[in-house]
């Protein structure tokens, strides 16, 4: 046989498992983020600020290095609840801004040509589209956040002079809480506004717009009305007070314009609710058209 | 000359981009049809034709007017585009009673013209829904309807059949011969070429951006010299026929047909060829099924014209 | 089993019955899906796809229910979309890559087959290009190599032929002609372009307005022979057409020497031959006229379907 035929045959061959191939979806999604050096530059950014912290942590405890750095002055760096509630704060908000800019990569680029039909014609459900592009997302929000964070924390703990872990364990638990529930949250938010706005850019700054236009909204409402019901809106300032709690952090607001937590979390799952939505009504191979 | 399309060493470019380079044509009434490879230059054709761009050198006249008189020009020329795209938000009607208006015509007559336009085309019941829920064949008869609808003399059609299933492409090319008989210029760009062979008076080939040919089929057909005739009988003992042929010092090429049951012929001289065929037919030495013309058509021109490095793939 | 089954299958659509009461099975190599637009086709595809849920009825692709056993169903089809659907800034291979990974090969393996599936459609170093960048002819077969390259049991391609010059639809007839002579992967092609159905298809099913029309054998068609004949004649037609009348035919003429006969079984072509050379007609063109598809479609268009019957052409 010298002349090969080149026919095209039905595949009979191994099948990876349905469960595995929402890894695909993962493993292309985050290669498309990190494809961009807009992403890496993000990233480096959101980086610096622990840096930073990883420095402040190692002087705090270390009273050579101290005497070095500033001699003679009492250091006025306490390494405590309070320090993590900034960290936790920075970290996330520069979360928002990676989120911003990788989620409609994520997205835009299937809806841009139409490719979904075909996407959704493979063994996938619109679910497991939008769950592996959320465990993506999710992935890459995590090296921001509480990745870091626990880093940073279990440096504390090590280098700390005295018994540090045990009573403070509580502020571990408030950074992988208020991570996760504050990634979550934005993740999905930034799925779903990208797949209703037709350009990335556009979309990035939709998201950004989502978290803080209903701030302004809600300054709005607290000052006319003289009520703290305002500040639900105001997502920097209720995420302050959610990181706050869960980190067992001293209040941080007045009393009386403390929000309840039944409040707060009827807000966020709102927020989810309407991001779920907004998926479900895009992400489809068809549309249908009424009249 | 009133009654032709001229276009007179016309060139275009975009920047550095050929569109068309030297183009010279002139078309009578009736159908002509526009061929040729996807980039080819038929678009910039068309838009240079409907006066939507102006020529880079050269000159063109579409019955004696130029798009530098736009009253009388756009209202002579209807173009339907292959594009799928309208001004948002509008029904079937609004676009053409609207684009009507424009022409400065009355309410009244716009009027009246839209709805003779809508019947031409049978989109009267969906008029008045938005063109955004249309199908892409109601999409396809909604541009055509205002193309044709201000009755203009000449008519440009890019792929005007596009998306339209059997019945309606039956329907408009019958649309399209009773315009022809009316006098008007129609100009028509396809990529089936079937279609295009049984309406068209004339066939303009062009591939990047030159002009190939013109002129009506059967003459391009018999002016392509390096391509004698082919014509294609199907018999039982086709090598047999072939052969006899040959004896006869006639054929210059004779191809079996794939499955055995049919022979191609060339020959330089129709005429003759058929004298003989019909000699051989009696003899029975051959049982002679069909006898067909294999060539004589746009496909077959295309084929030997544009050939496969036409295209851009 | 057939490779399509459908048993009363009604689908609503935003409130209308878009399809209703389709039975009926297709087992062919190759099917065709015609009807008008509006008929009913893609949303046909589209609940074989598992896109839409059936209201009543079922659908099964290779005994498998389009409702409940979806995926295993889209593991074993490819789909070529009639629309433009890809991913803009990847490259051809990548593309092709990604859904044969989603449609469960291996990561080496789906390379692989990417690769050949490439090479199969006739996309050579373009594939290393974003697809963005394509033409329209390179856009259609990047949609057919995905749809190919994961190995699929069944093709489901809607107006593959869509925009392509003719050079290109060529190609690609012949391209799905060689994948359904190979034999182990099924086509449903969904088109306007009669002659596309015809060169690839040899069962069709006819749809209109949702409900079934018709479903009909191709090739059974052409192997049936009936004695209609057409010929082209230079000469003394009427004295010829009188002769042949003697003999028993059915004769009809038209101008410029045409002649549409029926002969009976008696005669054969030859006898036309001598008998037209007895009266100095010169025969210059022989057809037999066989059912085409598009009177097949022309027919099943005029009948109306009643409820669930299922007409047999």
């Amino acid at each position: 046989m010298s002349v090969f035929k080149h026919e095209y045959h039905a595949y009979e061959g191994r099948v990876i498992p349905r469960s595995a191939r929402i890894g695909v979806l993962v493993r292309y999604g985050l290669s498309e983020a990190w494809s961009s050096r807009i992403t890496v530059g993000l990233f480096t950014l959101a980086m610096l600020p622990v840096i930073v912290d990883l420095v402040a942590i190692y002087l705090a405890n270390n009273s050579v290095a101290r005497m070095l750095v500033s001699p003679g002055s009492r250091f006025p760096l306490q390494i405590d609840d309070k320090f993590f509630l900034r960290v936790l704060s920075a970290q996330c908000w520069l979360a928002l801004v990676v989120n911003a800019w990788v989620a409609p990569r994520l997205v835009s680029f299937d809806l841009a040509d139409n490719a979904l039909p075909i996407l959704l014609s493979h063994p996938i459900s619109r679910f497991g589209y939008v769950l592996g592009k959320l465990i993506g997302l999710f992935s890459i929000l995590s090296l921001v956040t509480w990745v870091p964070c626990l880093l940073l924390f279990a440096y504390q703990a090590y280098t700390s002079p005295g018994a540090w872990f045990g009573p403070n364990l509580q502020v571990a638990f408030g950074l992988l809480a208020g991570s996760v529930l504050w990634i979550v949250v934005v993740a999905l938010l930034g799925l779903a506004l990208s797949s209703w706005v037709k350009w990335r850019m556009v979309a990035t700054g939709v998201i950004f717009a989502a978290v803080f236009v209903p701030a302004g909204i809600g300054g709005v409402i607290t000052g006319i009305l003289r009520t703290k019901w305002g500040f639900l809106l105001n997502v920097p300032v209720m995420m302050t007070e959610v990181w706050q709690r869960l980190l067992g952090a001293p209040a941080v607001m007045r009393r009386d314009l403390e929000l309840p937590d039944a409040a707060i979390a009827v807000v966020l799952l709102a927020a989810i609710a309407i991001s779920l939505a907004l998926l479900n009504a895009r992400i489809r191979a068809r549309e249908v058209v009424r009249g | 000359m009133t009654d032709r399309i001229i276009f007179e060493n016309v060139s275009k470019f975009y920047g550095e981009v050929l569109g068309v380079n030297r183009v010279s044509l002139s078309l009578p009434p009736g159908v002509t049809t526009l061929v040729g490879p996807n980039g080819s230059g038929k678009t910039t054709l068309m838009n240079l034709m409907t006066g939507l761009v102006q020529p880079s050198s050269g000159r063109i006249s579409v019955l004696g007017l130029t798009p530098g008189d736009p009253d009388r020009f756009f209202r002579e020329v209807g173009y339907c585009t292959q594009f799928d795209s309208f001004p948002r938000g509008l029904t079937g009607w609004d676009f053409l009673f609207e684009g009507l208006l424009m022409h400065g015509m009355s309410g009244l007559d716009a009027h009246r013209l839209a709805y003779e336009g809508l019947e031409r085309v049978g989109l009267t019941e969906a008029a008045h829904r938005k063109i955004a829920g249309y199908s892409k064949g109601m999409r396809q008869k909604i541009r055509l309807a205002q193309a044709i609808a201000h009755h203009p003399r000449v008519l440009v059609l890019d792929e005007p059949l596009n998306g339209l299933d059997p019945i309606a492409r039956a329907e408009s090319l019958a649309l399209f011969e009773e315009l022809s008989r009316q006098g008007m210029h129609l100009v028509i760009s396809s990529h089936i070429l079937d279609e295009v062979d049984r309406i068209s008076d004339r066939v303009v080939l062009i591939t990047g951006g030159y002009l190939v040919a013109e002129g009506s089929i059967h003459s391009v057909r018999s002016e392509v010299r390096d391509k004698p005739m082919q014509v294609l009988i199907r018999c039982d003992r086709p090598e047999l026929l072939a052969s006899r042929m040959f004896t006869l010092n006639h054929c210059v090429e004779a191809r079996l047909h794939p499955d055995g049951h049919g022979v191609f012929l060339r020959t330089t001289d129709i005429d003759e060829f058929y004298r003989l065929l019909n000699g051989i037919a009696t003899e029975g030495l051959v049982h002679i099924e069909a006898v067909a013309p294999a060539d004589d058509d746009t496909r077959a021109i295309y084929q030997y014209l544009i050939g496969s490095e036409g295209g851009t793939s | 089993m057939g490779v399509i089954e459908l048993e009363g299958l009604e689908v609503r659509l935003g409130g209308r019955h878009v399809l209703s009461g389709l039975t009926g099975e297709l087992r062919g190599k190759a099917i065709g899906l015609l009807g008008p637009n509006g008929a009913g086709k893609s949303t046909l595809i589209n609940t074989l796809l598992g896109f839409h849920t059936p209201s009543a009825g079922a659908a099964r692709v290779f005994g498998l229910d389009s409702r409940r056993q979806r995926a295993q169903i889209r593991e074993r089809i490819g789909y070529m979309p009639e629309n433009d659907s890809f991913i803009g800034n990847v490259s051809g291979v990548r593309f092709v890559r990604y859904m044969a990974e989603l449609a469960g090969l291996p990561r080496e393996v789906a390379l692989e087959r990417a690769h050949e599936a490439l090479f199969f459609v006739g996309l050579g170093e373009v594939r290393y290009r974003k697809i963005s960048t394509y033409s329209l002819g390179m856009k259609q077969l990047i949609k057919l190599a995905q749809a190919l390259a994961h190995g699929p049991h069944l093709l489901i391609l809607d107006e593959p032929t869509n925009g392509l010059d003719p050079i290109a639809r060529q190609r690609m007839i012949q391209t799905l002609r060689e994948i359904r002579n190979a034999g182990s992967i099924r086509l449903v092609i969904s088109s306007h372009l009669l002659r596309d159905i015809d060169e690839i298809c040899d069962e069709v099913m006819i749809l209109k307005q949702g409900r079934l029309a018709a479903i009909c054998n191709i090739e059974e068609e052409r192997r049936s022979h009936r004695n209609f004949i057409e010929v082209e004649t230079v000469g003394a037609t009427d004295a010829l057409s009188e002769a042949l009348r003697e003999r028993g035919c059915e004769c009809a003429c038209f101008a410029g020497g045409r002649m549409k006969l029926v002969m009976p079984d008696s005669i054969d072509v030859r006898d036309l031959y001598v008998a037209a050379a007895e009266h100095g007609v010169e025969i210059r063109r022989v057809h037999h006229r066989r059912d085409s598809l598009e009177d097949i479609f022309l027919r099943a268009m005029d009948l109306e379907p009643a409820k669930g019957e299922l007409v047999r052409l």
